[in-house]
């Protein structure tokens, strides 16, 4: 088995800058927490090249580099910073996983392994299969390098140690532009079209790249790193050159299995296919908001990444799932209906901001997650047999578009409700294109049939009756003399609960302004009203 | 002027074939039939596709009976259909009665004040196209303000799409945009039997712009409907 690991070397700082690249090209720190004394755990190059040290606490790294930015690590923008090299690899292979997070020395890493066998006839080559993944990551905004070798062991060593080889951190000024530049899909295979580099290793000469890598590599614990120097081994070479029966007396268990790993002996599990799960993305924000455009804008960049992913994964955003961290502790949840799944973000967007104007928080806004579940881009093949309709990729974005117009829920089929209360109604999904239409009933013989116009909400209306009936009828919609009047018939139902029960008396009323009216009275309310107009 | 059409007749014949008349050209639109036979002799065979046109009228004169007749022809023709509702009136269970299959209508509810929601709605769909009918309901009351300069722009992307676009309200709005308009007016209401019921409602439609094609050249129709 071929794997590929996909590795990005400093997450926080790839992370805050994926977030915020127009901080590339500047000296720039994160720190673990925030105040003076607070650790440095990643730097820019810029930031490297002033003088300032990874280590080094925020106020000395402010001596030497005044101009320093100092941004707190973010665990959201971490989190979606690893999702997304996740689907950096699925986007190129159907089989990927997350390397399990590891500490001391490779914290600041992320790394993902994909399954590059028989990746041939689809990249040309494995170096071609390395580079489309290396690109695919740089297209969301993550540089990474990428090796491909026999076992998850090897490649992630030989990643590293290409991590190692150029400047580290790295910071790619070139990004941004790239990234502004490249809306076109992943480069051809063959061609590195990112920033990162790639190795790939022929099945066999694992041990032979290996041998002269420091034992650093393998991330031995501090006890057998300090076992290691006491025995003077400091290449991987070294440690393989040892009798296994031996190492494993002198050096214990620990060591017996580092060399077993380096030299690709340890039993892997293969590589899962991920079930699918909801793409979020998350960020904190530096102030609390609370006003809706500064808001807004931030939710921009939210989006964006968030489109990104599913554009690699082949996916639309459905309905998306807003959730809002306030001052205070409190947290505010929205969901925001999409008509059809779309990958246009400037629909999506006035969605998210038309759905914060009719529900504002409560509160300030210190962060925000967006989430959505992955929904494959419809592929309808129209009917010969039936007349054209919209094209489906043209009824997608109109749909969407006349959602944000309207608001959310107001754009789709009509259904008549399974309900007796006159003015139900639903409305569901436009797809005129699925199933078999129901036959439409039959005509209504050489009349017309005569149609409602529906008052929503009911017209309140004053009624002077006599012998029981409406004589008299005053609002906004019918006014004057009742001239003919028909009914009452009682519609009553949802007796079982306060909310919903409901009890009319309906007539059917002209008025001698000409109007034929449907008047009721509402039993619960007490009063008249008219719901709907003959017309 | 007595002389006044043989003068530009006379006009017209010097000219020659140079010269084009104004307004949709020489194609003639196919159309789409209201499947009420006196309205559609009146129309030359009903609505026109790709043209803009108008049916207007006060409440209870028979507009909506028409529009769902046309939707339910539509419908029936498996073409799909797009009602933008200005006015919030779109009763899904008259529509039914009146033999609309519900799940080729696209149903657009703009939030009021809808008057430019809704012309921005109609705009795209018919931007959209493949819609057979977009149907503006605007009559509502009080009628949505609308910049007459919406009009010819509303005409002309109806005419790219070959889509239908037909107006609702309760007065003029177009104006000159409109190939064609229809004024109605309640005649009769109908009520009969013991218990009474109503029955149904005659209106009077009326070709106040374009060429009425029923015989004799006759500018009105009969609308019966019937209560379901």
């Amino acid at each position: 088995m071929r794997v590929a690991c996909l590795r990005v070397s400093d997450l926080p700082l790839a992370a805050e800058l994926r977030a915020h690249p127009e901080r590339m090209g500047l000296p720039l720190a994160i720190a673990a927490g925030p105040g003076p004394r607070a650790e440095l755990v990643a730097l820019s190059r810029e930031a490297v090249q002033r003088g300032v040290r990874r280590g080094g606490s925020v106020a000395h790294a402010r001596a030497v580099c005044p101009e320093l930015q100092v941004r707190i690590a973010s665990p959201a923008l971490e989190v979606g910073a690893r999702a997304a090299l996740l689907d950096a690899a699925l986007a190129c292979s159907p089989r990927a996983a997350l390397a399990p997070r590891r500490a001391g020395a490779w914290a600041g890493e992320a790394a993902v392994f994909a399954d590059a066998s028989g990746v041939g006839p689809l990249f040309r080559s494995e170096p071609g299969f390395a580079a489309a993944l290396v690109a695919r990551a740089e297209r969301l905004g993550l540089p990474a390098d990428a090796a491909v070798a026999s076992s998850r062991n090897a490649a992630l060593l030989a990643a590293r140690q290409l991590g190692l080889r150029s400047a580290s951190p790295r910071c790619a000024p070139q990004l941004a532009a790239r990234r502004a530049s490249a809306p076109g899909p992943a480069p051809l295979p063959g061609r590195a079209g990112g920033s990162g580099e790639v190795l790939v290793l022929a099945p066999g000469s694992e041990a032979e790249f290996l041998a002269p890598l420091p034992l650093d590599l393998l991330d031995p614990s501090d006890a057998l790193a300090q076992a290691f120097t006491r025995f003077g081994l400091r290449r991987v070479g070294e440690l393989l050159a040892l009798p296994r029966r031996e190492l494993g007396l002198r050096l214990g268990r620990e060591a017996q299995a580092l060399a077993a790993r380096a030299r690709g002996e340890e039993v892997e599990t293969p590589l899962p296919v991920p079930e699918p799960a909801a793409l979020a993305e998350a960020l904190d924000l530096e102030f609390p908001l609370d006003l809706l455009e500064p808001l807004g804008f931030a939710l921009q960049g939210l989006l964006s990444r968030l489109l990104e992913r599913l554009e690699a994964r082949h996916l639309a955003c459905g309905e998306l799932r807003l959730e809002l961290a306030l001052e205070g502790g409190g947290r505010a949840a929205r969901r925001i209906g999409v008509a059809a799944p779309t990958l246009d973000r400037r629909v999506l967007l006035r969605l998210v901001v038309r759905c914060l104007e009719a529900s504002p928080p409560a509160a300030p806004v210190t962060g925000a997650s967006l989430e959505t579940e992955g929904i494959p881009l419809e592929r309808n093949q129209l009917d010969l047999f039936r007349p054209a309709g919209p094209s489906p990729a043209a009824l997608g974005r109109t749909l969407n578009e006349l959602e944000a117009l309207c608001g959310s829920g107001r754009v789709g089929a009509p259904r008549v409700a399974d309900d007796h209360r006159p003015e139900a109604f639903a409305l569901v999904p436009f797809r005129p294109g699925a199933g078999e239409p129901s036959p439409p009933p039959g005509r209504a013989g050489p009349a017309a049939s005569l149609a409602l116009r529906a008052l929503r909400p009911p017209v309140p209306a004053a009624v002077q009756l006599r012998g029981g009936l409406p004589a008299r009828v005053r609002s906004a919609v019918a006014n004057g003399r009742v001239l003919a009047a028909a009914g009452p018939w009682r519609t009553s139902g949802g007796w079982w609960s306060r909310e919903s029960r409901f009890a009319y008396d309906s007539f059917d009323v002209q008025t001698s302004d000409g109007t034929l009216a449907r008047l009721r009275f509402d039993h619960r309310a007490g009063r008249w009203e008219i719901d709907a107009i003959y017309d | 002027m007595p002389r006044a059409p043989q003068a530009l007749e006379a006009l017209l014949r010097d000219l020659g074939p140079q010269l084009r008349r104004g307004g949709a050209g020489d194609e003639v639109p196919p159309r789409l039939a209201t499947g009420r036979p006196p309205i559609d002799a009146l129309l030359g065979g009903g609505f026109p596709r790709g043209r803009l046109s108008e049916v207007a009228g006060p409440p209870s004169s028979g507009r909506t009976s028409l529009a769902l007749a046309l939707l339910a022809e539509v419908t029936r023709r498996g073409e799909v259909l797009a009602v933008v509702d200005a006015a919030d009136a779109f009763d899904p269970a008259s529509a039914e009665s009146a033999g609309v299959a519900l799940e080729r209508v696209l149903w657009v509810r703009p939030r009021p004040p809808a008057g430019t929601p809704a012309l921005r709605c109609a705009e795209r769909l018919l931007e959209a196209r493949g819609f057979a009918l977009v149907l503006l309901d605007l009559a509502a009351a009080p009628p949505p303000r609308i910049a007459p300069a919406a009009w010819p722009r509303l005409a002309r992307a109806a005419a790219a799409g070959g889509t239908a676009l037909l107006a609702l309200s309760g007065g003029r709005l177009a104006g000159s945009a409109a190939e064609l308009a229809l004024e109605l007016r309640p005649a009769r209401a109908h009520f009969i039997g013991s218990p009474v019921l109503l029955e149904g409602l005659e209106a009077e439609a009326f070709l106040v712009r374009g060429r009425s094609q029923a015989p004799h050249g006759a500018p009105s129709a009969l609308l019966r409907t019937r209560a379901a």
